[in-house]
């Protein structure tokens, strides 16, 4: 899939520094218009204002209170929780493609969705609502790709196709096992509450939730960032691999877990949010090319954006929420569909 | 006439003998009950028979005797003109909220005890029940059968008397109860019974629920056609938004489909239901009916005078605090029609996800959170980030209450969710008590009496 060539294409180093200004100028622009936009009306300078007054408390003097809380409690760890997310979905995309030689393949595929789905709906039968929800949708998905790894290991050769395999095995256990956790919930009582979460949304992010998130996601992303070229590598195969002086085995062990966690952290406050790891990295791959020096930080970027992007649009088009399931087909699509026409690079 | 004398002369030595009995003589009463018994059977062996005397209109006279020869095996009534253990007549126009609803044997014809004698009440069930509709349609004074057009649409004949019922729809299920005809189900769906608090209620108000209880074979989702044909039913109660109406047809029992998310449509479905088990099902189906108008009419004639500005502004939020009704739902009506405006008016559908930015613009004056799915009034109280909210900071959160139905659902327990909000929204203005009503609501509609502590917390609001 991966074309060595285009490693090494020359390009002009001007048009590098413009496109990778633009990768990091993107999220922060819409980073911006994400606390800028809502439904409520509060003016640019009252935002800036607010956003100031944990330094210079002076400044909030004349802010209305709600105006103010808004800003700081719900527009600000919302817009953070899409950045963070996307960021997450997009690095762990590039990552899990790369390791598995597969440009159909994101995240999930050793079932971390379904196993972070299966606990959330376990802990809202039993628990109704509380901070259980996000450990147990935490502890499932890492549980689930431990399950899907170890399992793989029952098999003696070709590992990465019996891991894949696998992996679509444990996430279709964890599927019926939510599906028979939605069939015992209380239609009226617990059964909205699964269906909502497996739905995915970031509506009741609170600052609570970013903690753990923000750690994992940063830390996670740091190491990727650090072993980006190793994915060049990997994705050549693991002879080639071990030529080079990497152990391909124990590199993609790392990155797996990595990634788990990552998305399991990210899984466990937004809910199901599908489509951006599968997707986000074919669009940075029509940005920069195939490399992943360039590929993981620019996928990165491009995921914060579009989460960002579609979050605002969620929460500000109507006075109902848009699931974001309605606006990653509607609103990514086009914009790939696009991407693809100026794409010349190699795959 | 014979048997009419031969009542007469006992009511003349029944009074002699209670008017005896007045006298300070208690050593006496032995004596005096065997000679009551004695007299009779001097003068004629069958004047026993008339077990109590009936005081009936002419007209009605036949379905009496054939209720009662059929009910005390072949014995005959006693006919007075005065002083009647039992009034069989025309049914009067009830004085509103009448502390029953008179026992409505024939469309428009009642039976009233005039004691407390338990062979009349016995009587009186027997009248009511499906064996004294049999009688009744043997005589040709009930029909045979019902042709009835249900919610969806569908036109269906069903036999009568309806003895063995399924409901798959909790709201139905609780329609069957308000309408008295709790006793003909065999399966049954049930509302707001899965919680330990509901399913205790409903344990108390038809000691048969824990055996009726189908939810696991019968629900909007599934149907267990096996489940159901071994029950043997005569009819089924259902959603008309049920995806298994092809596999009962398979059986060929008539179904009855209920779409009831506005109030017209629910008092459409109570008095469908009134129409499926007999006249004395009708009568409590409109007693309901003009109890619910009663309601609405009390709470519009206190604050018709109030402009829009001044009616509190309430949001009704789901089992997420940030989701919210929407204008098609019952909870909107049910703001409505207790005075106040729903903010979340203008969305459409069925509940809707919002976020608290929204909620902040329409700035609530009160918000209701329902009493399933986990919702809790300190969901939202112990919320930092709802503390924006004017109603948070002034504690105008509350959980609407519920004894097995949640009274914001359209079943007919709603009513209730009207007084109590009402109270909540024009504590001065309407004069209406939430414990009062519903301890009419229930002992009228569910024949159950609430015990002191419920009464205590029924109206509670959190």
């Amino acid at each position: 899939m991966t074309s060595s060539a285009s490693l090494t294409e020359p390009k002009s180093s001007a048009r590098r520094i413009l496109t990778g200004l633009a990768l990091f100028a993107l999220p922060a622009g819409l980073f911006s218009a994400a606390l800028l936009l809502g439904r409520y009306p509060i003016t640019p300078g009252e935002v800036g204002r607010t956003l100031l007054s944990p330094l210079f408390p002076a400044l909030a003097a004349e802010i209305p209170d709600v105006a103010r809380q808004l800003v700081l409690r719900v527009r600000l760890p919302r817009a953070l929780a899409a950045l963070l997310i996307g960021a997450s979905f997009g690095g762990t995309g590039t990552a899990f493609q790369a390791i598995f030689k597969n440009p159909l393949v994101d995240s999930n595929i050793l079932g971390v969705t379904s196993g972070a789905g299966f606990g959330a709906a376990l802990a809202l039968l039993l628990f109704r609502v509380g901070w259980e929800v996000q450990v147990f949708a935490f502890g499932f998905g890492l549980l689930a790709v431990a399950l899907a790894f170890f399992g793989s290991r029952l098999y003696k050769s070709t590992p990465l196709l019996v891991l894949t395999l696998m992996g679509i095995l444990i996430g279709s256990l964890f599927g019926s096992l939510t599906a028979l956790l939605k069939y015992l919930a209380d239609p009226l009582d617990t059964l909205p509450a699964i269906t909502f979460w497996l739905l995915g949304s970031l509506t009741s992010v609170t600052w609570v939730d970013l903690g753990a998130l923000a750690a994992i996601s940063v830390f996670g992303l740091v190491f990727l960032f650090l072993v980006r070229w190793r994915m060049n590598v990997l994705s050549l195969g693991d002879a080639e691999a071990k030529a080079l002086g990497v152990d391909p085995a124990r590199m993609k062990l790392w990155i797996i877990v990595c990634a788990t966690l990552m998305t399991s952290a990210a899984v466990s406050v937004s809910g199901v949010i599908g489509w951006v790891g599968l997707v986000i990295p074919h669009a940075g791959r029509l940005l920069v090319g195939p490399d992943h020096r360039r590929l993981l930080p620019a996928s990165v970027g491009l995921g914060a954006a579009f989460l960002l992007l579609i979050d605002t649009l969620a929460r500000t088009v109507l006075p109902g929420e848009l699931p974001l399931g309605v606006l990653t087909g509607l609103v990514g699509v086009p914009i790939l569909i696009l991407l693809l026409r100026r794409g010349r690079t190699g795959w | 006439m014979k048997p009419t004398l031969y009542s007469l002369l006992i009511i003349l030595t029944v009074s002699a003998l209670l008017l005896a009995g007045c006298a300070p003589e208690p050593t006496l009463i032995p004596e005096l009950t065997e000679e009551a018994a004695e007299e009779p059977q001097v003068t004629e062996p069958e004047a026993v028979t008339a077990r109590f005397t009936i005081r009936a209109d002419e007209a009605l006279q036949g379905a009496v005797t054939a209720l009662y020869t059929a009910f005390f095996l072949d014995e005959l009534p006693a006919f007075v003109d005065a002083d009647a253990d039992l009034v069989v007549t025309a049914a009067a126009d009830q004085p509103f909220m009448p502390s029953e609803i008179p026992a409505t044997f024939l469309p428009g014809a009642v039976m009233l005890p005039q004691n407390e004698n338990a062979e009349v009440s016995a009587f009186i069930r027997y009248a009511l029940s499906p064996d004294g509709q049999v009688m009744l349609i043997e005589i040709g004074a009930l029909p045979a059968s019902v042709t009835l057009t249900d919610q969806a649409g569908h036109t269906t004949q069903i036999d009568q008397p309806v003895r063995r019922l399924i409901s798959s729809y909790g709201p139905a299920t609780a329609i069957v109860y308000t309408v008295g005809a709790g006793e003909t189900l065999v399966s049954a769906s049930y509302l707001g019974a899965r919680d330990p608090l509901g399913a205790a209620a409903m344990e108390r108000i038809d000691p048969r629920f824990s055996d009726l209880i189908g939810d696991d074979f019968f629900s909007q989702e599934d149907f267990n056609v096996e489940r159901a044909a071994s029950l043997d039913p005569d009819l089924i109660l259902t959603s008309a938004r049920t995806a298994w109406l092809d596999t009962a047809a398979e059986l060929g029992i008539p179904t009855i489909l209920y779409e009831a998310e506005t109030p017209e449509l629910l008092i459409e479905a109570v008095l469908l239901t009134g129409e499926l088990f007999g006249p004395n099902s009708a009568a409590r189906a409109q007693a309901w009916a003009a109890y619910y108008d009663w309601v609405q009419t009390t709470i519009q004639d206190a604050t018709a005078d109030l402009p829009d500005e001044e009616r509190p502004r309430v949001l009704f939020t789901g089992t997420q605090p940030a989701r919210v009704a929407s204008g098609d739902m019952y909870q909107t009506s049910i703001i409505e029609i207790a005075g106040g405006i729903s903010v979340s008016a203008e969305l459409t559908g069925y509940w809707n996800d919002v976020n608290l930015e929204q909620i902040a613009v329409w700035d609530p004056d009160l918000i209701i959170v329902p009493p399933y799915g986990g919702a809790t009034v300190e969901a939202i109280t112990d919320s930092p980030e709802w503390q924006i909210l004017g109603a948070v900071q002034e504690g105008q959160v509350y959980q609407m209450p519920k004894l097995v139905v949640p009274w914001d659902t359209p079943a007919p327990d709603s009513v209730l969710a009207i007084v109590w909000l009402s109270q909540l929204l024009f504590p001065d203005q309407v004069e209406l008590d939430c414990a009062e009503q519903a301890a009419y609501f229930y002992s009228i509609f569910y024949d159950y009496a609430l015990s002191v502590e419920e009464l205590d917390i029924i109206c509670l609001s959190d």
